[in-house]
């Protein structure tokens, strides 16, 4: 299978904090793949450097094979790399179905030339647009808020609206930080199918960046951990799960005897049950 | 197809620094040299002068350019009204030598005395205590009034209510004191004429003593500002809050007070500044503030924005700079504003983050 | 109680500063005049107005303080009492302000002591009418007493009208019946039938046609220099309200327009008296490159630098305009006259009515081009990048260049407004570019509504048409703009006529035919 984004000994250094180490990454298409660790490990500043935000110091980013790194933002949006971000960031004053046509931008060409003399190019797009944003509206459950301003909107549906303006662009690859943050249980349940549905119908691979252990083991084809910059771990959900240094990165040095006392308790206490 | 076009316009735009860079670099040494090696117009009397009146210009410039950057670095605006504070101060110093001056203090050798000859340096220092009281004041209900409601506003509203309160002031000040420019008496001992001379090339410079007093005075001013952010209780305050206003507040620190008392000390300065201006210039009107807060910003920018050294590096240089500038270049001395104000666009072009750099959180850029 | 004697205090120092600020700047005789003028008397400048007049200004003064003083929030279930307390305890502590102040400039004068000298404005005979005419005791009394009076009726009319049912009931009525007026049936149906849009057209029209012919030349000169701010304010909105990016120096754009316009068209310095249209192109132009050529090195820097380039920029041009170093090629400080004036097939239009028409026909056009590009593409990008830059760019908005064309776009209108400008004065000089003509466009276009159409609109007839009328106060214009500025941003940020984004969702937009 084919990688849709990889990172080759990426490296971003802030004065004297290097936030991020060195990082290999490999996510295949069509994957949906997480990176966690504790809170500071650099996990969003590897987002900002993929997304063109940052430019790190050593190291290659590839998105289908060509490299991306240190090319502006606004470019590598243009070649179909979207996000989200973990403090919701809406064009507030502006509608709902205005950030989706916004998060449109890179896929049409009307400049201002065509605005003001209203061509057939300017109104085609146009209509699309408006055509495409309603249905984008209706795939993540906004239709009838489409002319709602965007900070108007409950928290959920700031969310799912900030989704569907990535999508809008139409992307190969999704980057989402903590999508469910601030969600119920039933909120958190219903994004992570969402998520899923978004790979399955859509054929995004999707790198997730996400706190909820419970989401992370569920959806995850991949998971990345990060500690202090550095990837510490990488596979399969339930390698990851066992994995001693992941735990300690979490819980502290002994913490993973700590885990496996508890595990063992855990399953005394079944075991007297039954 | 637009993106393509819109990232070479982006690398013209990147190449527009190095580019007017060098050619302006160009342009600059050509015109030194014809006017210093093969012209020369002046001579070396000449440039001392210049180079003195802009030692004390620059001095008046660093304590304004000080004000501007404690603000930006603290609430990260521009403080449009800024200039306008240190002529309020000017003003204050102004009333005060006046008022002194129809004071009688007759002695029997000298029936005409006024209180400002008799008794001139607590005239001064009265002047000096009026002009900054009224400064720190404008500077405090300025932030008070117009500025705090606005704290969690884009920054285009303070901005905006800044250059407000910059027209409000200065129209105000000109509707009640009259448009035309006010001659400012001083103390005998303060005569603008007088001084010491130097003979230079065989030619009489005068170092006037209201000069000598600006420059010493400023550069007290200066030690003592720097000591108050670096070494006191409220210095501290002051940088944490410049560092991040959430955590300070978290730490304890009453922001609102902070920024308060760092408007009353941008105030203080100004009105020292202003009260200079009127001993050292000898004019004052409502326009007085406008072009050297203008300039005192350009050399804040140009130290770096945010960095007390920087401003106090900058306003000097800005005053030698404009000083010499004109004479240098061999152009009109009307022309030396334009010399200021391309300092500052080229300063921007070149290096937007000043000489010293910028002392500001990520945040902030 | 405690509330209404910390309002009524609070409110009377405030009061008590803005009625000294006014004697010493010399408002009260204007305050005066303006309301004789109400009155149909008219007064003529720099002469006293009777006394009445300023009595009455003064009660207005006090009727606002006590009002003001009687706001809410109040404690207790009877408003009145604690209202009355706080109206007399502002009245009071404003007249002790003024009476203070009548009392020193009445000695003063009484010791035939000339103030003029200090304070310009204050005159014997504008202290003699601030204390009514009566000696300096007798008239700060009077002065003390007055305030207080008209405060405690201020308040008490203030509490009336909110709590007393009738008149609470009329406002909501006539506030009720108005909503109904306007969404109504048959007012939507009058709205959205094609053929009464025409007739409403047609008749915006005639009298766009008409009116110039028929209300001579001063309201052309009026209106014609309310239209050329019309285009100023529309340019100033793509790149300060959509774009997000203030401007000071606009002003250097029209200097542009103007002197590009005026050095083509005029017999001197250069003789060159190009044809009206193609120098009226160049101007536009050239104001747009040097829009283009600030704009490369400073729009990817600080929002902020830009207003404060964009000033200095302003303030290099208007220098060298003046100095003798470009007299030889711009006519100096003395300026240019006998600027070319609109020519077709040979003819030239240049009386007030051609100009008019031209100014009229130059705002429909900029208009046009506003509304066009408003909810563009790339008029949807500016807004995005004005709100929130870092996520516009990661939607893949080139911010650089959306700001860029923006600026350019605003510096080209604001060079054909100074090329209009300078073609019908036929003379422009250093004096035209002052830094108040961006003062006054950015202050209307935030007074109108910041990023909104009609706002300009709005904020251009308010703030150039009204002081054309009132002359009395021109002098105070750029105080009272100053305050406009401070207290709008503090209170209604968004102007009288906040701009609206379009319902997209529910109705396709009609593709170009909202203008």
């Amino acid at each position: 299978m084919q990688a849709c984004i990889e990172t080759r000994q990426v490296s971003k250094i802030f004065g004297g904090l290097t936030a991020v180490n060195s990082v290999d990454l490999t996510v295949p298409e069509k994957s949906i793949a997480s990176i966690i660790g504790p809170n500071g490990a650099g996990k969003t500043t590897l987002f900002n450097c993929i997304s063109g935000y940052y430019k790190p110091e050593h190291g290659q980013i590839l998105f289908y094979g060509s490299p991306i790194q240190g090319q502006q933002t606004f470019a590598v949006a243009a070649l179909g790399i979207a996000r989200t971000y973990q403090n919701i960031r809406l064009f507030g004053d502006m509608t709902a179905i205005e950030n989706i046509m916004l998060g449109q931008y890179p896929r049409f060409s009307a400049n201002w030339v065509d605005a003001i003399l209203s061509t057939k190019r300017e109104r085609n797009e146009e209509k699309q647009a408006i055509e495409e944003g309603r249905r984008l509206l209706k795939f993540v459950g906004l239709d009838g808020m489409g002319d709602t301003l965007a900070r108007n909107l409950p928290y959920g549906a700031q969310r799912r609206l900030e989704i569907a303006r990535a999508l809008a662009n139409q992307p190969r690859l999704l980057l989402l930080d903590e999508p469910t943050a601030g969600m119920n249980p039933q909120e958190t349940d219903k994004m992570t199918h969402f998520i899923r549905s978004l790979r399955d119908t859509l054929g995004i691979t999707i790198l997730l960046i996400e706190h909820d252990m419970r989401v992370v083991m569920d959806i995850s084809d991949q998971i990345t951990v990060l500690d202090y910059g550095t990837k510490i771990a990488e596979g399969q959900p339930k390698d990851i799960q066992s994995n001693q240094r992941v735990i300690e990165a979490y819980l502290g040095p002994g913490g993973s005897t700590l885990t496996r006392k508890y595990q063992q308790r855990k399953k005394q206490r079944h075991d007297a049950k039954n | 197809m637009e993106n393509k076009a819109s990232s070479h316009l982006l690398k013209y735009g990147r190449l527009v620094r190095p580019v007017a860079g060098t050619l302006i670099g160009l342009f600059l040494v050509w015109r030194l040299f014809t006017v210093l090696v093969i012209e020369r117009n002046f001579s070396a009397d000449t440039w001392v002068r210049f180079g003195l009146s802009g030692l004390i210009l620059g001095g008046m410039y660093a304590l304004i350019a000080i004000g501007y950057t404690l603000v930006y670095g603290i609430m990260f605006m521009i403080n449009f009204a800024h200039g306008e504070v240190m002529m309020l101060g000017a003003f204050g110093g102004y009333f005060t030598f006046e008022l002194l001056r129809y004071i009688p203090a007759a002695t029997p050798e000298n029936p005409d005395l006024n209180f400002l000859n008799a008794h001139p340096i607590i005239s001064v220092i009265l002047a000096f205590a009026v002009g900054i009281f009224v400064s720190a004041t404008v500077g405090f209900f300025l932030e008070k009034i117009a500025y705090r409601p606005l704290r969690k506003a884009p920054r285009l509203i303070l901005l905006i209510t800044a250059i407000g309160a910059s027209f409000f002031l200065q129209n105000l000040s000109m509707l009640a004191f009259g448009p035309q420019r006010k001659n400012i008496i001083n103390p005998d001992i303060l005569d603008r004429g007088t001084g010491w001379t130097l003979t230079i090339s065989g030619n009489p410079v005068l170092i006037s003593y209201t000069g000598v007093f600006s420059l010493v005075l400023s550069a007290l001013l200066m030690i003592g500002l720097y000591i108050l952010v670096m070494r006191t209780k409220l210095g501290r305050a002051m940088r944490a809050v410049a560092q991040d206003k959430n955590t300070a507040y978290l730490m304890g620190v009453d922001v609102d007070d902070v920024i308060s008392k760092t408007f009353i000390i941008s105030g203080v300065l100004a009105g020292a500044a202003g009260v200079m201006w009127d001993i050292h210039m000898g004019l004052v009107n409502h326009y007085v503030g406008f072009l050297p807060g203008i300039k005192a910003f350009t050399a804040a920018v140009m130290g770096g924005i945010g960095n007390i050294p920087g401003a106090m590096l900058g306003g000097m240089f800005l005053g030698i700079l404009e000083s010499l500038g004109p004479a240098a270049l061999g152009i009109d001395f009307q022309l030396k504003d334009v010399i200021a104000f391309s300092i500052l666009v080229l300063v921007l072009i070149v290096r937007p983050s000043g000489i010293l750099g910028e002392k500001l959180s990520e945040e902030k850029l | 109680m405690k509330t209404a004697t910390r309002n009524g205090f609070q409110t009377g120092i405030t009061f008590g500063v803005i009625v000294v600020t006014m004697f010493l700047i010399g408002f009260t005789v204007i305050g005066a005049a303006l309301v004789a003028k109400i009155f149909g008397t008219s007064v003529s400048s720099g002469s006293i107005p009777p006394l009445p007049f300023f009595v009455i200004f003064i009660s207005l003064v006090g009727l606002w303080n006590g009002a003001t003083a009687a706001r809410r929030p109040l404690t207790g279930a009877d408003e009145f009492k604690p209202a009355l307390v706080a109206g007399l305890l502002a009245g009071l502590v404003t007249g002790i302000f003024s009476a203070v102040v009548a009392l020193v400039f009445g000695m003063l004068a009484a010791n035939k002591i000339d103030v003029r000298t200090y304070l310009v404005a204050i005159s014997p005979e504008s202290i003699k009418m601030y204390l009514f005419g009566q000696d300096a005791v007798t008239g700060s009394l009077l002065s003390l007493v007055l305030l207080t009076v008209s405060s405690v009726a201020g308040s008490a009319l203030a509490v009336t009208l909110r709590t007393n049912a009738k008149v609470r009931g009329f406002f909501q009525k006539a506030a009720e019946s108005y909503t109904n007026a306007i969404h109504s049936e048959r007012a939507i149906k009058l709205r959205n039938n094609p053929s009464a849009r025409y007739a409403f057209l047609a008749l915006v029209a005639a009298a766009l046609i008409i009116l110039p012919r028929t209300w001579g030349g001063y309201w052309n000169y009026v209106l014609g220099t309310v239209g050329i701010y019309i285009i100023l304010g529309l340019g100033l909105n793509i790149i300060t309200g959509w774009a997000g990016q203030l401007v000071i120096g606009y002003v250097a754009f029209f200097a542009v327009g103007a002197y590009t316009f005026a050095l083509l068209t005029a017999p001197a310095p250069h003789h060159l008296m190009w044809n009206f249209w193609l120098a009226l192109i160049l101007g536009v132009l050239a104001a747009g490159i040097s829009g283009l050529l600030i704009g490369l090195p400073i729009l990817n820097l600080r929002g902020d630098y830009l207003a404060i380039v964009t000033l200095g920029a302003a303030e290099i041009v208007r220098i060298l305009l003046k100095s003798d170093l470009m007299t030889p090629y711009t006519a100096g400080p003395r300026g240019i006259r006998d600027i070319g004036g609109p020519t077709l097939f040979g003819r030239s239009f240049t009386s007030d009515v051609d100009f008019m028409y031209l100014i009229i026909i130059a705002v429909l056009v900029v208009s046009f081009l506003a509304y066009r590009l408003q909810n563009s593409r790339t008029g949807k990008a500016w807004v995005a990048v004005n709100q929130d830059e870092t996520v516009a760019r990661a939607t893949g908005i080139n911010a650089y260049t959306s700001k860029l064309l923006a600026l350019a776009l605003s510096a080209a209108i604001a060079g054909l407004a100074g090329a209009l400008f300078a073609s019908r004065n036929q003379f422009t000089g250093p004096d035209d570019h002052q830094l108040m003509v961006a003062i006054n466009v950015i202050c209307l276009v935030i007074v109108g509504g910041i990023g909104n159409i009609p706002g300009v609109f709005l904020g251009a007839f308010a703030l150039k048409g009204l002081p054309e009328v009132l002359r009395e106060i021109e002098n105070y214009r750029m105080l009272v703009f100053g305050i406009l500025l401070i207290v709008m941003m503090r209170l209604r940020p968004e102007g009288f006529l906040p701009a609206k984004r379009p319902a997209l969702e529910k109705n396709t937009p009609p593709s170009g035919q909202e203008a």
